[in-house]
């Protein structure tokens, strides 16, 4: 009962004030679909996009969760920038163009950089093995290996195949990341 | 049942009938008989169609006697019908009883089958039952021994999961190879671009170069005809200097020539004083002459009157006095032109002095003239002397003397006329001398003028040769420093290249490992496969041991059998069974023996693989350390081929001074992460400076929520201190919280008021 009463009253606390939205990266090489992803997530829609120099944030609405989701430009030169946006960060959905088995591990490298932070040591996170609409696309123990994902300590991670222009395994990825951040409340 | 009894009485009865066909055929003999027969009848009727009544009667009863015949005849047949059909009862009762009989025996015979087959059944059941009971225990051994074998086969799979494993971690080698070796080309065709310019500059400058050469060409030319002019000037001048030299020889010329006359003239100025001299010296003797002649005239006048005393010879006397007073009046008047003639030279004496200088041969002429006109004078002289003496002669000699005088005046004349012409000459000379000086001069500085013009201009010209000389050596210099550029470039290139080189060779080498480990992989999962098939046989000799089961089931069974039938044989059979068992037993232990003694060898054999991959794993580790070292080694390299070239293009000091500034903080260049290339930062200043756009429009026109997020990033961008980044924070803070009060501004956003530090450096 105490448990359901502190929800009510969070609810209530919410639906006054507004909840703490959760706040969720996307985060990523350049090309990988991270600006995809975000509008598929936030209008269910393939848009047609150009490379973010910069960033897009979208509140996306998933099963009465509220997310801030921000998508961060992932060209080499803004790459730096992304530890600026780091700080009360839930979530990082970390997304993997399954195809681009060259720079798998530039991938990789910024994913140890990124997760290194003081401020992501309790963030959750997803990593999307990106493209599997595509021939010769990364299996996701594959990625899972090729990105050093096994040998996370500390670490709450899973990994999806999806497919954002098919809108494939967005939903279970999104299932299992509310579960989680629910979980984790 | 009864059907096919039917129908199989059916057949048996179309089977006797057809073997009746014996019977049938006296049928179809006789039925040939009565056609036989009808065909004779007709035979008959045909032979008698053209017969009388009697005819007719006759064939009537003919055919009635026919008729009668037939009918006898079908009556026989009905006979044999009868008989036919009683034969064929009598058969069909014998059939039905042999059915009967048949079917009896058959029910009889599926009855004991059934009786039997049920038995059998039983005991098969019973003896399979208990042989089962027996069996599945060994089946269980077997199973226990087919776990030992999967678990054999798990570790084996496990061994291979390894070995994907590894074959992951190679494949991951090689995709950093790949990331690699893609770098080293994506540098090397930045390296050829670069090259290509330099290439393209260095076109571009040969291009000036020729061009500077041909305009070289054209100043050279231009400097030749400049040259060929100031020759043709010189030549002019060195005409012109001749020409002046030659006026000036004929001004020296003349102006000997004016001293000489000079000298002349002074000779006959002498000359003319010592003939004044004379004049006066003949002036006073004619005065002392007149004196004489006025003696002498009173001499005459006494003679006269002595004459007229002597009254002899007076005709002659007046004719003498008439003569003499002619001579007197000549006398007077050359006296008078001689005084007049004084009186005129002395002037034009004067003159001829002062003007008359160059004239010699006209004085040398006029001395000869005078020389004469002194010697006529002196032959005068002598004359008047002679006249003296005699008075006859006197007037001869004065005729004489007025005739040298007019001589005298004429040549004076003449001189003086000569004189002023030459004089008008010597004034003319001088003042064409004059006129052909200062125009020389003229020219002379004139072209004195164009020569120093033209040496000017040849002056420049040397310069601007000089100029064109040095800035040909500088292009000169500039283009054997950029062809050694260029040759250290193409070095450095060929180094480059034979670096990629023996990367791709040890890109080979490591993917030739790989075949060999995928061929130690693949020879591993043969063995797999034997192993498999040994399984498998083993399998088979499982089968093959529940066949012999079976057998010695069925041997049981006849055992058993035996045993119903001789129950004494009992324990001897029982003592078989047992051996039997114990044979099996005994096949079952070598299987087990032999499965452990498979099994020992595999294991061994993976154990070994396992170290010899382990090995290559550390020799692959190792090349790899190996590879990652030339790769610094040679990005080292490539950065230092950067700095030279950056050297050689001369990069404007701004940009680094402004990559300097756009450097994020300090914090930020010590935790980028090292994959970002530094390679990109031109790149990167500009879209930094988009990004820093970006940022600031999304923080100016998004949520609070939002745009608190974006404070830190606001703040690295535009590098803001500490406190500002604070201050903006608790401006948020405030706009976003319904209370509180707003935070004083501090001294840093007012640059105006205090300035500790410049944000804009």
């Amino acid at each position: 009962m105490g448990i359901f009463g502190c929800g009510f009253f969070s609810s209530i606390f919410s639906s006054l004030f507004g909840t703490r939205e959760m706040r969720i990266l996307i985060l990523g090489l350049d090309g990988a679909g991270k600006t995809t992803i975000l509008y598929r997530l936030q209008v269910g829609e393939v848009v047609t996009t150009i490379p973010t120099i910069g960033f897009n944030v979208e509140t996306v609405t998933y099963k009465n969760l509220k997310f801030q989701v921000w998508d961060l430009g992932g060209q080499t030169s803004i790459r730096p920038y992304w530890r600026c946006y780091y700080s009360n960060t839930d979530a990082v959905i970390y997304v993997v163009d399954s195809c681009d088995r060259d720079r798998i591990g530039i991938s990789k490298s910024e994913l140890l950089a990124m997760l290194e932070e003081e401020e992501l040591r309790k963030s959750i996170l997803v990593v999307f093995a990106n493209k599997q609409d595509m021939e010769q696309a990364m299996t996701p123990s594959e990625m899972a290996n090729s990105l050093g994902l096994p040998a996370l300590k500390d670490r709450k991670w899973q990994i999806f195949k999806t497919s954002a222009t098919k809108g494939t395994g967005l939903d279970e990825a999104m299932e299992w990341l509310v579960e989680t951040l629910k979980s984790r409340q | 049942m009864f059907a096919k009894l039917k129908k199989k009485i059916a057949e048996e009865t179309a089977v006797s009938q057809r073997p009746g066909g014996a019977t049938r055929l006296p049928r179809t003999v006789s039925k040939e008989s009565v056609a036989s027969m009808g065909a004779d009848s007709g035979d008959d009727f045909a032979s008698d169609g053209s017969s009388s009544r009697e005819d007719l009667s006759s064939q009537l009863l003919r055919r009635n006697e026919q008729i009668r015949k037939l009918e006898a005849r079908l009556s026989d047949y009905a006979e044999q019908v009868r008989n036919h059909q009683k034969i064929k009862e009598k058969l069909e009762i014998a059939l039905e009883k042999h059915q009967d009989f048949s079917m009896r025996k058959f029910q009889e015979q599926n009855e004991t089958f059934q009786a039997n087959r049920a038995k059998m059944a039983e005991g098969l059941t019973l003896a399979l039952a208990r042989k089962d009971q027996e069996w599945s225990e060994k089946v269980d051994q077997l199973e226990k021994e087919k776990r030992f074998l999967t678990a054999q086969l798990q570790e084996m799979q496990n061994q291979s999961l390894n070995l994907f494993q590894k074959r992951d971690e190679m494949d991951e080698l090689k995709g950093f190879q790949q990331q690699e070796l893609s770098k080293v080309k994506h540098l090397l065709l930045k390296k050829e671009e670069s090259l290509g310019k330099m290439e393209q500059e260095l076109e571009a400058q040969t291009r000036e170069l020729s061009h500077t050469q041909e305009e070289l060409m054209i100043s050279n030319q231009m400097s030749s005809d400049l040259r060929q002019k100031l020759e043709e000037l010189q030549r002019r001048c060195s005409a012109l200097e001749e020409q002046r030299d030659h006026v000036t020889a004929s001004k020296t010329g003349a102006e000997n020539k004016i001293t000489a006359l000079e000298h002349k003239e002074r000779e006959l100025q002498a000359f003319i004083q010592q003939l004044s001299t004379d004049l006066q010296r003949v002036t006073a003797e004619a005065q002392e002459k007149d004196k004489l002649i006025t003696h002498l005239q009173e001499k005459v006048k006494s003679l006269e009157k002595q004459l007229e005393q002597n009254l002899s010879g007076e005709e002659r006397a007046q004719e003498l006095l008439k003569e003499k007073t002619a001579a007197e009046h000549t006398l007077e008047s050359t006296r008078q032109q001689l005084l007049a003639a004084r009186s005129m030279q002395a002037p034009a004496v004067g003159i001829l002095e002062t003007q008359v200088k160059e004239l010699e041969q006209a004085v040398q002429a006029s001395e000869e003239e005078l020389k004469q006109s002194r010697g006529i004078i002196a032959s005068q002289e002598a004359q008047i002397q002679a006249l003296l003496s005699p008075v006859f002669l006197q007037s001869s000699a004065n005729e004489e003397i007025r005739c040298a005088q007019q001589q005298a005046l004429t040549v004076q004349q003449q001189c003086t006329e000569r004189v002023y012409t030459l004089e008008a000459q010597i004034a003319a000379l001088e003042g064409a001398r004059g006129a052909a000086e200062t125009a020389t001069e003229h020219k002379t500085r004139a072209l004195q003028q164009e020569n120093r013009a033209l040496s000017q201009s040849r002056d420049e010209c040397e310069r601007s040769l000089q100029h064109h000389q040095l800035e040909l050596q500088k292009l000169k210099e500039e283009w054997s420093q950029r062809e050694i550029v260029s040759v250290a470039m193409a070095q450095a290139l060929e180094e480059v290249r034979k670096g990629r080189e023996e990367l791709q060779q040890q890109a080979a080498n490591l993917t030739a490992l790989n075949e060999v480990q995928e061929q130690r992989l693949q020879e591993k999962t043969e063995v797999i496969l034997q192993k498999e098939q040994e399984i498998v046989q083993l399998k088979q000799g499982h089968d093959s041991a529940l066949l012999q089961m079976r057998q010695l089931q069925s041997e049981l069974e006849a055992l058993r059998n035996l045993r119903a039938e001789e129950p004494v044989e009992e324990q001897g059979l029982a003592l078989a069974v047992s051996e039997s068992h114990v044979t099996l037993k005994a096949r079952k232990d070598r299987k087990y023996q032999f499965s452990a003694a498979e099994g020992t060898p595999n294991g061994k054999v993976g154990t070994m693989d396992l170290g010899q991959l382990q090995k290559e794993k550390q020799g692959l580790e190792q090349q790899l350390t190996e590879k990652n070292k030339i790769i610094k080694q040679m990005q080292q390299r490539m950065l230092e081929l950067k700095k030279t070239l950056q050297k050689e293009l001369k990069i404007r000091p701004d940009n680094e001074l402004f990559e300097v500034r756009e450097k994020p903080g300090p914090e930020m260049a010590s935790l980028a992460p090292s994959v970002t290339s530094t390679a990109d930062l031109t790149d990167a200043r500009e879209i930094n400076f988009e990004y820093l756009k970006h940022v600031v429009l999304k923080f100016m026109s998004c949520r609070e929520s939002e745009a608190f997020h974006l404070i830190k990033a606001v703040s690295v961008l535009l590098n803001f201190s500490p406190e500002e980044e604070n201050m903006l924070k608790e401006t948020l803070e405030y706009k976003m919280s319904w209370f509180g009060s707003k935070p004083a501004p501090k001294g840093s956003i007012r640059p105006s008021i205090s300035n500790p530090r410049i944000p804009w450096s």
